[in-house]
């Protein structure tokens, strides 16, 4: 009960007019930052930074935890409008969004989206309100070992995904993988496949490679048929509310809770992150599904899943953030730090030293959600404003953005030709109907497996060694049963087609 | 037509190249002194599955390429993607890309807005008066981007020959 009665006095210290005025402007400017790729929400956080440095310690904290959650679910708006996703995390928000928007629910999937990340959140708050202590603990249980069983569970969900034409699925995703392989290799730094290219040695940059294969191989696809179409635009049906009844609404929340779980769960663990979370709950989400074949064609689910996810990975976030002073990824990295100049030191002692500060910054958490659900969604009329260009217009437009974006990523033209490189490829993949989404899936993961790997084995001396942690034996077998159950239902379906073909 | 008949082919012989070049590539790099797995661990495995996966689709193609090839002829399918669009339009971005970093953002992206726009356009949508609104659109666009970009977010854009 004491958590509660220390939340509900800082809930009175977070609800000031001036403070409140304050987080309203850092969740508009997190937003912008969000939904332009190229423009992260750490770069968000390290603009305000600065203007915070003249305010009151906790109004200065409250008004960078209101930049992060803007930033964070910024991504979702360019991604349901013009598939291009603005943060990392918001990639398998594409998978669904971008069709339903095509058929003119744009504003339908703004709605299920801007709502179920703002419930994604508060999940993750709540928990990290009340149990961060006691999840902190487990965070430290997670050696390298035990991440590269969550990283392989996730690669074998390439065999989920890719279901009804297996081979061509996984040949998709490790191509995937191959790009992974480019720059300089973990732990040893060796280069890899460069063939003498300076610029390689850093390998692909995670964001340019998607907006590269979402953004600019669908100006490439879409150029096909311009002519024969004529002049499109996007036809976009005005809803009522946020576009859901509430049978609709309940009828999705048992997915929803789950992928808040997955998401919580992921972002507690350093270094795995957003873009994991949503694709993890993603595709968990088809594989429970009782019409899997809709995801991928506009189906609300898919959004719900993974909103949840990668906003509850927020909150998840933080737990290791505060209680035990790390970092798990850029943005947190940057938050740490802004903490740290308004005489907040995260540690384990913050939770008996500093506990009102603690409570402060997690009321402010719960108010900049809330704040964010209201601005989003006063402001989906002029989102969906943009697919009133027509496309010859809208899409050379985006192109351009797409490039800046890779610019800013980290100032460098090779990131502005590497989006090229992989437009080519989203449109070879689409010629030759392979599926993205391994690919995606595949390239995120990639690298953190190969590194998780070489350190478990670097700490352990041997593969063998991995299976005496019991965490990772969970995650290898149920990894494993996942993989065989896919592959026999594949070949099971197989059989019944050659069956039918027959009689 | 030609996707939809070789399609499949070219795929599994793409990847078959690219496993075994994977594995080759992967023996020149050097072993880890210190460890079982080195850095040419994961290329060779990846090398290993994609040639198999690889052989399992030319396989599986070529069993069934006859009863495909006779299907595609009997349902008559005509491919009317209209490649000129599609291949200027990579040809436009691939320069814009190349130049952006000496002629500059602004000039670079002027000239290439309004290309790209045209190669896009519809036929119909290729008049005198259309191409003054692309025109105005281009420069609108570009000046707000790059200003925005460099006093809102901080971040300068290449200024190639029009620095400032």
């Amino acid at each position: 009960m004491n958590a509660l009665a220390q939340l509900g006095a800082a809930f009175l210290g977070v609800c000031q007019p001036v403070s409140i005025a304050f987080m309203v402007a850092g969740v508009a400017i997190g937003i912008i930052f969000g939904s332009i790729p190229g423009l992260s929400a750490s770069m968000a956080v390290a603009l305000m930074l600065p203007l915070t440095f003249t305010m009151e310690a906790s109004l200065g904290m409250n008004v960078l935890v209101a930049v992060y959650i803007g930033g964070i679910s910024g991504g979702l708006i360019s991604a349901i409008l013009l598939n291009m996703p603005g943060t990392a995390s918001s990639i398998a928000t594409t998978f669904d969004g971008y069709p339903m928007a095509q058929k003119g629910q744009a504003m339908r999937a703004l709605g299920i989206g801007i709502v179920f990340s703002f419930l994604g959140s508060l999940f993750s708050f709540f928990v990290l309100s009340f149990f961060a202590p006691m999840l902190a603990d487990v965070a430290l249980k997670f050696t390298p070992v035990e991440n590269f069983g969550i990283c392989f569970f996730a690669l074998t969900m390439v065999a989920i995904l890719s279901s009804g034409n297996m081979v061509k699925g996984l040949l998709a995703g490790l191509f995937g993988l191959v790009f992974c392989f480019v720059g300089m290799a973990p732990i040893d730094g060796t280069p890899r496949f460069i063939f003498g290219n300076q610029d390689l040695l850093a390998g692909f940059n995670q964001l340019t490679t998607l907006i590269g294969i979402f953004a600019v191989a669908d100006i490439l696809i879409s150029a096909e048929e311009m002519n024969a179409k004529g002049v499109q635009t996007i036809p976009v049906t005005k809803v009522k509310g946020f576009g859901f009844s509430m049978k609709e609404f309940i009828s999705w929340l048992p997915g929803a809770l789950r992928s808040a779980i997955i998401g919580t769960g992921i972002g507690i663990l350093p270094g795995i992150g957003g873009s994991t979370s949503g694709m993890l709950s993603y595709v968990t989400a088809k594989n429970m599904s009782k019409h899997p074949e809709t995801f991928g064609q506009g189906e609300p689910e898919g959004i719900v899943a993974t909103e949840c996810a990668n906003n509850a990975t927020i909150g998840g976030a933080m737990i290791p953030l505060l209680v035990l002073g790390i970092p798990g990824d850029g943005v947190t990295a940057m938050m740490l730090g802004g903490f740290l100049i308004h005489g907040l030191s995260a540690g384990p002692l913050l939770f008996v030293k500093n506990a009102d500060v603690v409570y402060g910054i997690f009321a402010a958490c719960m108010v900049c959600d809330l704040i964010m659900l209201v601005v989003e969604w006063t402001c989906i009329k002029a989102f969906v404003q943009v697919l009133k260009v027509p496309k010859h217009i809208l899409m050379p437009l985006i192109l351009v953005l797409c490039a800046v974006g890779a610019y800013a990523t980290n100032n460098r033209v090779f990131d502005v030709q590497s989006i090229i490189v992989f437009g080519i490829v989203g449109y070879i993949y689409h010629k030759f109907k392979l599926p993205t989404t391994p690919f995606v899936l595949c390239f995120l993961v990639g690298s953190m497996t190969e590194t998780y790997l070489r350190r478990g084995i670097m700490s352990y001396k041997s593969f063998g060694a991995f299976f005496t942690h019991p965490i990772f034996d969970f995650f290898w077998f149920v990894a494993c049963g996942v993989l065989i159950w896919s592959v026999f239902k594949e070949f099971k379906a197989a059989q019944q087609k050659k069956a039918a073909a027959k009689a | 037509m030609f996707f939809k008949k070789y399609g499949d082919f070219v795929v599994g012989i793409f990847y078959a190249v690219l496993g075994i070049a994977l594995i080759i590539g992967a023996k020149a790099l050097p072993k880890s002194k210190v460890m079982e797995i080195g850095p040419d661990f994961m290329p060779t495995l990846v090398g290993v599955i994609i040639l198999v996966l690889a052989g399992i689709l030319l396989v599986e193609t070529f069993t069934k390429f006859k009863a495909n090839a006779a299907e595609l002829e009997a349902s008559g399918f005509k491919d009317t993607s209209d490649y000129k669009r599609v291949l200027g339009s990579l040809v436009s971005a691939i320069i814009y890309v190349n130049i952006l970093k000496p002629v500059g953002f602004i000039v670079s992206t002027l000239v290439y807005l309004i290309i790209q726009i045209y190669i896009l356009a519809p036929d119909n949508k290729r008049t005198k008066k259309d191409l003054i609104q692309y025109a105005i659109i281009d420069v609108v666009f570009t000046v707000v981007v790059y200003f925005l970009f460099r006093y809102g977010f901080k971040i300068v854009l290449p200024g190639g020959i029009l620095a400032f």
